[in-house]
């Protein structure tokens, strides 16, 4: 589904990701594991298609197209969806309101027909009460004035409601107390299915404790240097980055 | 010829006789002769039928018009006007007036159409009656059966001064007086139509009461001149929607509109000012210099201005409240859109003189590509103004480096137990919120308009159902282009 | 100090600055920049008289050179500057009209406090040029129940810090004006602390010009009025370049006949992104034949910008009044109490303890005499 070859990425003139290799298959999920300032964000954005991410070397196949050169909400009308760390608060827009706008603009954006009020309240409301999320969350300005639980909850409700083919979710564990965590965990893992491939950024191993991966690849330095099964995690864990980067190095 | 020409004929006849100023123009014309002189002013009463008082009011307000500066302290910039290269009177084919909607030009009927307005059978749906002007005459008025059960007049005001001359004579400048400004005396001396609106004691309006200006004749002033009176503990809801043609001329329109609330009455003014702004190079446009003021003449009476300024090349206006009745509310919600070379100048003035007097300015200012756009407001407290409040938000938003937005509050107290209190913020469209919605699917431009439309939900929602859905579009439309 | 010759200016200079004032004549309140303040009607008849008002300076710190302006041959740094920045109208009276002045340059940070005072009638002049890295702590004080104009000019170099603290005792009857042009290099630093306690008009103008990144201004005064005072705070920031910094904070107490009025405008040039701006004023009515008006203005021309300002005027918060009270303090004790914490907050930003126990003290005098 998604295939990265020999990615070189600079932001602000500056190289962060250095020939990054990568492959996932539909129905699997991959986590990227690295410390602070390994290109972990950068890699997620430059999949989303943030403006000032720009790609020097290499491509990103998706599903056959290449994604580099495609705008961000053609991205997310094909299927890729972005969990991010730090949701965006919007004053004013409420929530159930920008679900509605962003679920009809994929929609148009595949040529499908758009849903009515209606529908759309109706297939949020289901999925709203597994992620409890409130009633009076939707009714709120998006992501405004709510916990870091919250917005998170919210994130993940957004990504069952599009549903993407391929779902990233960067540093979802970060402001997440342990109940908290499960809760979205279980999210993620209801989320899981054959279609559908996901790649989970972390800097900590816990999160991958509820979201048990098929694959591990560890980034440092703009690169991936290590892969392994779920158990390299642990590894991880008991030996610390700088141990695993200068074992690969 | 039908009936109603013929007056008119023989009124300009007999004025011509009666003044050594009498002049020659053919009455069948449909533009009066370029230029403004007190023969425009008697051609403009003549043409509307006006009794000799309302002449004379005319003829006063342009011999003061004449003594008079154009004033220049607003941040607006536009090249000199040149009154005497103007028409100041012109009437759409086929006057006279229409008893039912099927005499109405049918190619009027589908500009209605494009536009969205409903103005047939949907209208009773709507609960909407619609007062049409389109270029300084009225061709079509609805609904009045309905208005006149519970005694509300709603007519042009040409007719007004006609069938109730002693409601004009009583409230007619009074709010706005003759000589309040350069464009509002102007307006005196040449208006040519617009609403009259009286809302006896104790009613309720039982409709939301709607007129759509158009302009449409190429370098035609527009000089609407509205009235809107509540009597003691009447309400009314008043909407006034404007979107016209493009086109490149520079076109002025010098509007006033009073607005008289008795004790315990309330009046809701809501507008969309959508005209032509001028191209994205900032040629053409309309000229857009508006005298708005509401009179909370009497106890506990309310007077609430909403506005969505997204149109005209200029916009000069200041719909403001005085609060002199004891316990008197005033309010304005604004939200003014200047994109390209738009220019914007517009606020209120809250003047407090009544004890326990309220009043709220939330203003949301949108500047983006190369335009200008300022809060001016003010906000007075008298002495006998005991326990005043007002509060006030002013909230500007830029979009891209080469546009303005400008705040310029006066804040005047002269009564300890009154509070004031303001507060303003100047921001931009966050990147990080732009691609947050980009990446859930939603467009450049589909994103720009959802989050400067949560920029403005505290002044949306003031608007009535019908005129919100109607603004949430244009704020998306004017600021198409704005960004990426 | 000697009073005999002109100001040490080109004589083309000064009839420049006359002309100046002569095209636009005393100001009066339908001059936009005047509203509040009617100086025409204030001065009557009389004008200014042409005399050159007086000053006198404190023991001079290392690093701190000075000149006479009414002295012949002035230094280099003189020559330059006076007369170099931006002229208000009543500016150019006293560039025009002033025989002498005091010009002050600091070379190094000079150790501190270091007095001014302003006396007698007329116009002066004064200049303070700063070079790179110099700082100095300068407290005036204006003395004296007259007509005077006071001409200032700051200019500071890079990261120069100038804490300036003015304090303006009651004057009835005077009509005091104070017109300050300054332009800050990278870096720089402009203190400056307001205390004001009215004339029958008086007038601080502060025309700042931030002009290399990093340069801030912090502006904070009081004021405590009663019988005719008025007081005037006109100040006008222009954030010139990216990367600026303004804060404002006024508080003001009206007692009497009294009318306390800020005027305040921030500016954004275009570009100078990363900008920074704070504005709050906020003022207090003690009496019901007081005044207040206040103008916060903002003129933005740059997306990138963080601009805010409130202002508010009002009485004593209920609640807190209330609450005092039902813990047993005596109403008027309590009102003394809100609002001296009301004035407190723009005292504190006086980085000089000394000063700023002499702010205090002139408050506390002011307060008894204001409300009582």
């Amino acid at each position: 589904m998604l295939e990265i070859k020999n990615l070189h990425v600079t932001v602000g003139g500056k190289e962060i990701l250095k020939g990054l290799n990568l492959s996932i298959a539909a129905g699997q999920v991959h986590a990227i594991m690295g410390p602070n300032g390994s290109g972990k964000s950068t890699l997620s954005y430059i999949l989303a298609g943030r403006a000032g991410y720009e790609i020097t070397e290499g491509s990103i196949t998706y599903n056959g197209e290449d994604l580099g050169a495609m705008p961000p909400e053609q991205r997310a009308a094909k299927g890729v969806f972005l969990a991010m760390q730090y949701p965006v608060e919007i004053p004013g827009v409420t929530t159930m309101m920008f679900l509605k706008s962003a679920l009809n603009a994929q929609r148009r954006g595949r040529g499908e027909k758009e849903l009515d009020a209606i529908g759309v309240l109706k297939t949020v409301r289901a999925k709203a009460a597994t992620l409890n999320v409130s009633e009076d969350m939707l009714k709120r300005a998006l992501n405004v004035g709510f916990s870091g639980g919250e917005k998170k909850r919210l994130e993940i409700l957004q990504m069952s409601l599009f549903e993407p083919k391929l779902a990233i979710l960067d540093e979802t564990d970060s402001g997440l107390d342990i109940d908290a965590l499960r809760l979205v965990a279980e999210g993620v893992n209801a989320l899981r299915d054959p279609s559908r491939a996901m790649l989970v950024i972390t800097h900590y191993q816990r999160l991958l404790d509820y979201i048990v991966p098929d694959r591990i690849h560890v980034l440092a330095k703009g690169r991936i240097v290590a892969e392994g099964g779920k158990e390299l995690a642990l590894e991880l864990e008991a030996k610390g980055y700088d141990q695993i980067v200068k074992d690969a190095a | 010829m039908s009936s109603a020409a013929a007056d008119t004929k023989n009124t300009v006849a007999a004025i011509g006789e009666k003044y050594k100023y009498g002049f020659v123009t053919d009455i069948e014309m449909e533009k009066a002769p370029k230029g403004l002189s007190e023969d425009t002013v008697r051609f403009v009463s003549a043409k509307k039928g006006e009794p000799q008082w309302m002449l004379d009011w005319r003829l006063g307000a342009f011999r003061r018009w004449g003594e008079m500066k154009e004033p220049n302290w607003a941040r607006v910039h536009y090249p000199k006007i040149d009154y005497q290269n103007a028409y100041y009177y012109a009437a759409p084919k086929n006057t006279p007036l229409k008893q039912s909607l099927d005499e109405v030009d049918p190619k009027l009927l589908e500009t209605y159409k494009k536009l969205g307005i409903p103005l047939n059978e949907q209208m009773a749906l709507a609960g909407v009656a619609v007062d049409a002007v389109f270029d300084s005459v009225s061709v079509a008025t609805t609904f009045k059966d309905k208005l006149n059960e519970v005694g509300v007049i709603f007519c042009p005001i040409s007719e007004a001064i006609r069938d109730y001359p002693d409601l004009v004579k009583q409230y007619l400048g009074t709010v706005v007086p003759v000589t309040d400004n350069f464009f509002a005396t102007l307006n005196a001396a040449v208006f040519t139509d617009g609403t009259f609106v009286y809302v006896p004691k104790g009613v309720r309006c039982p409709m939301e009461l709607s007129t759509y200006f158009r302009i449409n004749a190429s370098e035609t002033g527009q000089f609407e001149r509205t009235l809107i009176i509540a009597d003691e503990g009447s309400y009314v809801s008043y909407l006034e929607g404007c979107t016209a043609p493009k086109r490149d001329e520079n076109q002025l329109h010098a509007a006033v509109v009073e607005l008289v609330a008795l004790e315990g009455a309330e009046i809701k003014y809501s507008t969309v000012q959508n005209w032509y702004p001028g191209d994205e190079n900032g040629l053409g446009g309309i000229y857009n210099f508006v005298t708005k003021r509401g009179d909370c003449r009497g106890d506990r009476s309310k007077i609430s201005w909403t506005q969505v300024e997204t149109g005209s090349a200029i916009t000069w206006k200041y719909p403001s409240c005085i609060l002199r009745g004891d316990g008197s509310v005033g309010e304005f919600y604004s939200i003014a859109i200047a994109n390209h070379y738009q220019q914007a100048d517009t606020g209120t003035k809250m003047i407090h003189l009544g004890k326990n007097t309220r009043s709220r300015i939330i203003s949301k200012g949108i500047s983006a590509g190369k335009a200008q756009n300022t809060y001016r407001g003010q906000v007075s407290v008298y002495g006998k103004a005991e326990d005043a409040r007002n509060f006030t938000q002013c909230d500007s938003l830029l979009i891209g480096g080469d546009c303005g937005a400008h705040t310029v509050p006066y804040i005047e107290s002269r009564n300890p137990t009154a509070r004031i209190e303001h507060e303003a913020t100047t921001s931009k469209i966050a990147d990080d919120q732009l691609f947050y919605c980009l990446q859930r699917g939603l467009g450049q431009e589909e994103a720009v308009a959802l989050i400067v439309n949560g920029f403005c939900k505290e002044v949306l929602q003031q608007l009535p159902m019908e005129f919100a859905v109607e603004a949430q579009k244009l704020v998306g439309i004017s600021l198409e282009g704005s960004v990426g | 100090m000697s009073n005999s010759s002109a100001l040490a200016l080109p004589v083309a200079r000064r009839e420049q600055a006359a002309s100046h004032y002569r095209a636009m004549g005393v100001p009066h309140r339908r001059v936009e920049e005047w509203k509040y303040s009617d100086l025409a009607r204030a001065l009557g008849e009389e004008g200014f008289s042409d005399g050159t008002a007086c000053w006198h300076i404190g023991p001079l710190p290392a690093g701190v050179e000075i000149f006479d302006l009414a002295e012949p041959n002035a230094p280099e740094w003189v020559r330059k500057h006076l007369g170099s920045l931006k002229e208000s109208v009543m500016s150019a009276a006293s560039l025009a009209y002033a025989q002498g002045g005091v010009a002050l340059h600091v070379t190094k940070v000079a150790a501190g406090p270091l007095a001014l005072e302003f006396s007698g009638a007329g116009h002066v002049r004064a200049l303070i040029v700063m070079d790179a890295g110099a700082s100095l702590t300068l407290q005036e004080n204006l003395a004296g129940c007259d007509r005077r104009n006071i001409g200032v000019e700051i200019v500071l170099g890079e990261k120069a810090q100038l804490h300036h603290v003015r304090i303006a005792p009651v004057a009835a009857g005077a009509v005091q004006v104070e017109e300050v042009a300054m332009t800050l290099a990278a870096g720089a630093g402009y203190h400056s602390h307001y205390a004001s306690f009215g004339a029958k008009l008086s007038r601080l103008e502060l025309d700042i010009a931030l002009e290399g990144e990093g340069a801030e201004a912090n502006l904070s005064g009081v004021s405590v009025l009663g019988e005719d005072n008025h007081a005037d705070i006109t100040t006008r920031i222009s954030h010139a370049v990216g990367l600026t910094h303004s804060t404002q904070l006024f508080k003001k107490v009206a007692g009497g006949n009294s009318r306390a009025i800020y005027q305040g405008k921030v500016s954004v040039e275009k570009g100078a992104n990363g900008s920074d701006s704070r504005q709050t004023a906020k003022a207090l009515l003690l009496s019901r034949q007081a005044e207040a008006d206040l103008k916060p203005e903002l003129e933005i021309f740059a997306d990138d910008v963080k601009c805010a300002h409130g202002a508010a005027v009002g009485d004593l918060d209920a609640d807190s009044l209330f609450y005092l009270r039902a813990r047993g303090i005596p109403e008027t004790d309590a009102r003394a109490l809100l609002i001296h914490a009301f004035l407190e907050d723009a005292m504190t930003g006086i980085a000089n303890a000394d000063l700023r126990e002499q702010v205090r003290g002139a408050v506390n005098d002011a307060l008894g005499r204001v409300s009582a």
